[in-house]
């Protein structure tokens, strides 16, 4: 992985909105220990946000009664929270096993030369964002595409392009 | 060769909601189970021989035998989700096609170890599987299934969905309640095993999707009945995923001990493209790869797979191809293992990554044949020495690949980086 | 006692307290296993991989000492052609990524990385590919200096601020090679016990900012000493040295294990303290302002004492037994009377549950066991009525609240005993130099009533007298510590049976009858 240590903060503070706080509180008493809700709370923060910035890392450890360097030790373990704003459509290619045999590569390519889109980075209007992932559990069915958490299996350049017009 | 027996609501249309479910037999153990003894459940599950379909194929029954009795303190139960393993996609159809059948087993296993709290754990990139999952959980507590009172009867269970958020190592189960308990899954040493200091400090279970969606079989239809199907020591049947080079990838519930070859011809329809076998991974990417020789004489079970110096894994089936540069695949795996290492072990943290490097010196042909033989010590000096396993996941199938096709690395080695194979296409 | 269990190490059969982890079981017969994160403050975590032992017979056959209980018959195998090459292994891939800035580094002579690779590796490197590049000179707060190139990723640090301070500053983050200790971006390092991290790294990784690059450490004299930053007497090393033509100069405290009083660590306060024994320093001896040989000072001292019709004599909270022993009799002798007030030591709510006390007096328990008069009301007293004070180097403005004895401060000819220059100490028309506490030894009792013993660990140029030589000069009759011990056995039933040899390092607790006896 990469470092992802560097932290980006907003200069605003974050909280929950009504609708996310309660899930939040209807979660927490699922659990016996109040630090199993950090991960819970870190997903919550993203569906809200779009991504983690460090004052909601703040926040939810405010929340949870933690210290705020646990709950940063876990946005920066577990790579599905985004420390960065994402574009609109954020585009995960699954660059494992399978998907490498079936040529992943292409698509990674195209979406590079062709749309602009590289891995890391937000395309320049905001639209889109590209990031190579590991293993989605889609083998059977490569290579495979998620999109805003969509899956699209037995992709290949064609539908991809196809795909990408009608993401308005 | 394609048995129906965690299959059997796959192919039906909504399935994965309760009342379709119900019309085709879900939740209809219950009345039998509720009528056992505890302990004959989990005798039951014994003499079946089922056996961990996480991976590592341990006895499902044995391993709830684990649990101290009269500890005074709560009893969980963790169903492992997080199939992360490349290769492996079985438990995702279970998840999404037909989730109640994990509830039910859910409640046959909380039933039988004494669990009244259990957390099924799910990887984070299973979004829209989640939703599924969490819908049917919905519906099970609306129905009665779940809750204060399951089926009516004087027993409390909840469950509770807990999504990782991108992070392989949480399959391995002490890294799973690491995560459950809010901090970084980073594994355990073990002992105390997790039957005896699990989740929260308290005797836990842990068990894999399929392993617990076998169960409603197992109690309807007995012991025997599961034994009926798969070999001696590898009993019942398993959701085989065939990927990589083959006209027919997909998911196959297959009994086990079935001919490797054989499968691959006829269920899978054989290597795409008219195109020559190179080699097979046959349980997920950590096991040790087979070549064609070995692949013609191996069977789909644990003795079999034993036997050949690889795996039974996961039942993820990855076909390679004559195309296939090893070398490359090799780069790509040692990339996966060193993307997930969790970090907390020198070994694997610090060596994982000289690995990867060396083979990129190697692809970038500015590597040299004492960098090959590196490559292949580094592999013994990592492996074993950690607190979990993934290391191990890494040497095991890189060595394999080093030992079975040696002279794809000594050609990076000697000639430097070829030209792109011919047969590869655009 | 604990009980014991049997078992054998490389075939040899050793006895070892049953239930320790093999590390500190085996490490007390003098069987060294290697190891970065294990500390034992702070437990096991298992991480570092570096003391794995073989256990013939043993499943698993391979495990982590740290985690692994000394059991009676166990087969530990370290001198093992197969546990070498495993340290072997282990120590390359610590290394691989670490910059082996030695020459620059201050834990340098003090580094486990060091010394394991002299004992279990000398390999050469085999790295021949780019090193991971993680962030230097990270300032932590609290004086700490991060490097995250030398870290071996213990996270004894990280534990330290969760399981010790329970203010969880440090975390690891990322994973793989990545993983990096870091603060949480504005906010460092905030606890009042923080330097210790820099003495539980086990590599380079957490510097001291006051330390950094002052001093190379195998040049340093480590002397063990007791920190009298306040009364809970924590243990500590005095890391001092005389550089060629210079002084002996104290370069750090460091923390010296006692179970007994401060456990592994102490006080950030305590640690920086050793700056005072190096500054302001009252090395002249002056009579009325004027700069004159100590025999000069002493005539004059003993003029004024001997025509003194009320004499007091005032001392300090941080004296030695033997030092306040030494003045009793003097204050016998000349009719004097005996104050130790010293109300301005007392910080109230300074201190905390653990080891800093609001007290800053190293031995009040000592002055109340001499049966010292510390009340306030009567020093006043005695004060307007005194025509002399003797303070034998107490600070009486350590902290506020003696404003009001200043008018009469300033009404009584004063000679000043002392170690540092202090208002409190300047207006004594006789002021005689004495030795501060690095540069004497004696015994001291703790906040806890555990009685302590060091020794002298500084010789600095101007060499200034214990108080016990001062009151010797005066006309006293104890010469040194020894000579103190057996009038203080005579007339402190607490101290009847003590024998300050005898006093084991980890102190004795006194109890309040006569039947503490140590070595009688």
């Amino acid at each position: 992985m990469s470092d992802r240590s560097q932290l980006l903060a907003t200069g605003k503070s974050f909280a929950f909105d009504a609708e996310t706080d309660a899930e939040f509180e209807r979660l927490a008493a699922r659990y016996p220990i109040r630090e199993s809700m950090i991960m819970p709370a870190l997903w919550l923060a993203q569906q809200q946000q779009g991504w983690i910035s460090a004052e909601t890392i703040e926040y939810v450890a405010e929340r949870v009664g933690t210290y705020p360097a646990k709950v940063f030790e876990l946005a920066t373990f577990y790579t599905m929270y985004h420390l960065r704003p994402v574009g609109t459509y954020h585009i995960c290619v699954c660059r494992t096993l399978s998907c490498y045999l079936r040529d992943k590569q292409e698509i990674v390519d195209f979406l590079a030369d062709e749309a602009g889109i590289r891995p890391g980075q937000v395309s320049d209007d905001g639209r889109f964002s590209l990031e190579e992932v590991e293993c989605l559990g889609h083998c059977g069915s490569a290579p495979v595409v998620q999109i805003n958490g969509e899956f699209y299996e037995d992709m290949n350049v064609e539908k991809l392009r196809a795909l990408l017009t009608t993401l308005a | 060769m394609e048995v129906k027996i965690l299959s059997a609501r796959f192919d039906i249309e909504n399935a994965n909601r309760i009342d379709v479910a119900r019309q085709h037999g879900a939740y209809q153990t219950l009345d039998t189970l509720f009528a056992m003894e505890q302990a004959d459940v989990i005798e039951t599950v014994k003499a079946s021989g089922l056996r961990g379909r996480g991976g590592a194929g341990f006895p499902t029954g044995v391993k709830w035998g684990f649990l101290p009795k009269d500890t005074g303190k709560p009893v969980y139960l963790a169903v492992n989700a997080d199939e992360s393993e490349p290769a492996t996609f079985k438990d995702r159809y279970i998840l999404v096609r037909d989730p109640h059948a994990l509830i039910e087993g859910i409640i046959i296993c909380s039933y039988a170890i004494g669990c009244h709290d259990s957390y099924i754990y799910i990887r984070g990139e299973y979004t829209s599987q989640v939703k599924i999952l969490q819908q049917a959980i919905d519906e099970a507590y609306a129905e009665g299934y779940l809750g204060d009172r399951v089926a009516g009867r004087n027993f409390r269970l909840d469950v509770t969905v807990h999504r990782g958020a991108g992070a392989y190592v949480c399959g391995e189960e002490t890294a799973l309640l690491e995560s459950i308990e809010g901090k970084k899954g980073q594994p355990r040493s073990k002992p105390p095993f997790p039957a005896v200091v699990g989740l929260f400090g308290c005797p836990t279970i842990i068990n894999n999707v399929q392993s617990i969606a076998s169960l409603p079989f197992i109690i309807t239809n007995g012991a025997d009945a599961y034994k009926a199907y798969g070999t001696e020591k590898s009993c019942g049947t398993h959701l085989f995923g065939i990927s990589g080079h083959v006209e027919k990838p997909g998911m196959y519930e297959l009994p086990l001990g079935l001919p490797l070859a054989e499968v691959i011809e006829t269920v899978a329809g054989g290597v795409w493209k008219g195109r020559r076998l190179k080699g097979v991974i046959p349980g997920g990417s950590s096991t040790p790869v087979l070549t064609p020789d070995e692949v013609a004489t191996v069977t789909l079970d644990y003795e079999s797979m034993a036997a050949h110096k690889t795996m039974f894994g996961s039942g993820g089936i990855v076909v390679l191809d004559e195309t296939v540069d090893m070398v490359k695949l090799v780069e790509n795996l040692i990339a996966f293992y060193h993307h997930e290492s969790c970090g907390q072990c020198t070994p694997c943290r610090e060596g994982l990554g000289w690995m990867l490097k060396i083979v990129r010196r190697l692809l970038a042909g500015e590597g040299t044949v004492a960098d090959i033989k590196l490559l292949r010590e580094l592999c013994d000096n990592i492996e074993m020495k950690t607190v979990c396993v993934l290391s191990a996941a890494c040497t095991m199938p890189v060595r394999s690949y080093l030992d079975k096709f040696r002279d794809e690395f000594e050609a990076y080695a000697i000639d430097g980086a070829p030209e792109q194979t011919e047969l590869r296409e655009g | 006692m604990a009980e014991m269990v049997k078992l054998f190490v490389n075939g040899q059969e050793v006895e070892v307290e049953a239930g320790k982890n093999l590390i500190d079981a085996l490490q007390v017969v003098g069987i060294e296993i290697p190891h970065f994160c294990y500390h034992p403050a702070l437990g096991a975590d298992g991480n570092c991989r570096m003391c794995l032992v073989g256990i013939e017979d043993g499943r698993p056959p391979l495990v982590p000492a740290c985690k692994t209980p000394a059991q009676p018959g166990m087969k530990v195998l370290l001198e093992d052609e197969k546990i070498k090459k495993i340290q072997r292994d282990i120590m390359e891939l610590e290394l691989i990524n670490h910059p082996v800035d030695c020459p620059v580094c201050d834990q340098a002579g003090e580094c486990t990385l060091q010394d394991y690779y002299m004992s279990y590796s000398q390999q050469d490197s085999r790295m021949n590919v780019e090193q991971v590049h993680k962030d230097k000179r990270l300032d932590f707060g609290c004086g700490v200096v991060h490097d995250q190139e030398r870290c071996v990723l213990c996270a004894r640090c990280v534990r330290f601020t969760r399981q010790i301070t329970k203010t969880g500053e440090l975390g690891i983050v990322n994973r793989s090679d990545q993983a990096r200790v870091t603060i949480f971006p504005g906010r460092p390092l905030a606890n009042r016990y923080a330097l210790n991290i820099v003495d539980i790294c086990p590599v380079g990784a957490m510097t001291s900012k006051d330390f950094r690059f002052r001093q190379r450490v195998w040049f340093l004299q480590k002397d063990p000493g007791i920190c009298h930053g306040c009364s809970t007497g924590c243990n500590i090393y005095i890391d001092h040295h005389r550089e060629k033509y210079g002084d002996d100069v104290i370069y750090r405290f460091r923390a010296r294990t006692n179970l007994q009083v401060n456990g592994y660590f102490i006080c950030d306060a305590g640690r920086l303290s050793y700056k005072t024994e190096n500054e302001n320093r009252q090395d002249r001896t002056l009579v009325d302002g004027v700069e004159v040989p100590l025999e000069r000072g002493i005539e004059a001292a003993l003029d004024k004492l001997n025509r003194a019709r009320k004499p007091l004599m005032l001392v300090s909270p941080d004296s030695t037994l033997e030092q306040l022993w030494a003045i009793k009799r003097i204050a016998t002798l000349y009719g004097a009377v005996l104050s130790g007030y010293s109300d301005a030591y007392v910080l109230a709510g300074d201190g905390d549950d653990y080891l800093i006390s609001d007290d800053k007096a190293a031995n009040r328990a000592g002055l109340q066991l001499l049966d010292i008069d510390s009340g306030k009301e009567s020093f006043a007293a005695a004060l307007a009525d005194a025509d002399l004070l003797v303070n034998f180097n107490n600070d009486l403005f350590f902290s506020p609240g003696n404003e009001d004895l200043q008018e009469a401060l300033e009404a009584t000819d004063q000679v000043s005993v002392c170690s540092h220059d202090r208002p409190a100490f300047s207006r004594a028309t006789v002021i005689l130099p004495c030795a501060s506490y690095s540069e004497y030894g004696g015994s001291i009792v703790n906040r806890n009533n555990v009685l302590q013993r060091f020794a002298r660990a500084v010789c600095r140029d101007a060499d200034p007298c214990d108080i016990i030589e001062i009151t010797r000069l005066l006309g006293g009759a104890i010469s040194d510590n020894a000579r103190a011990w057996p009038g203080l056995r005579q007339s402190v039933p607490a101290l009847s049976r003590i024998w300050p040899e005898r006093i084991p390092v980890e102190g004795v607790t006194l109890n309040s009858s006569e039947e503490t006896h140590v070595g009688a």
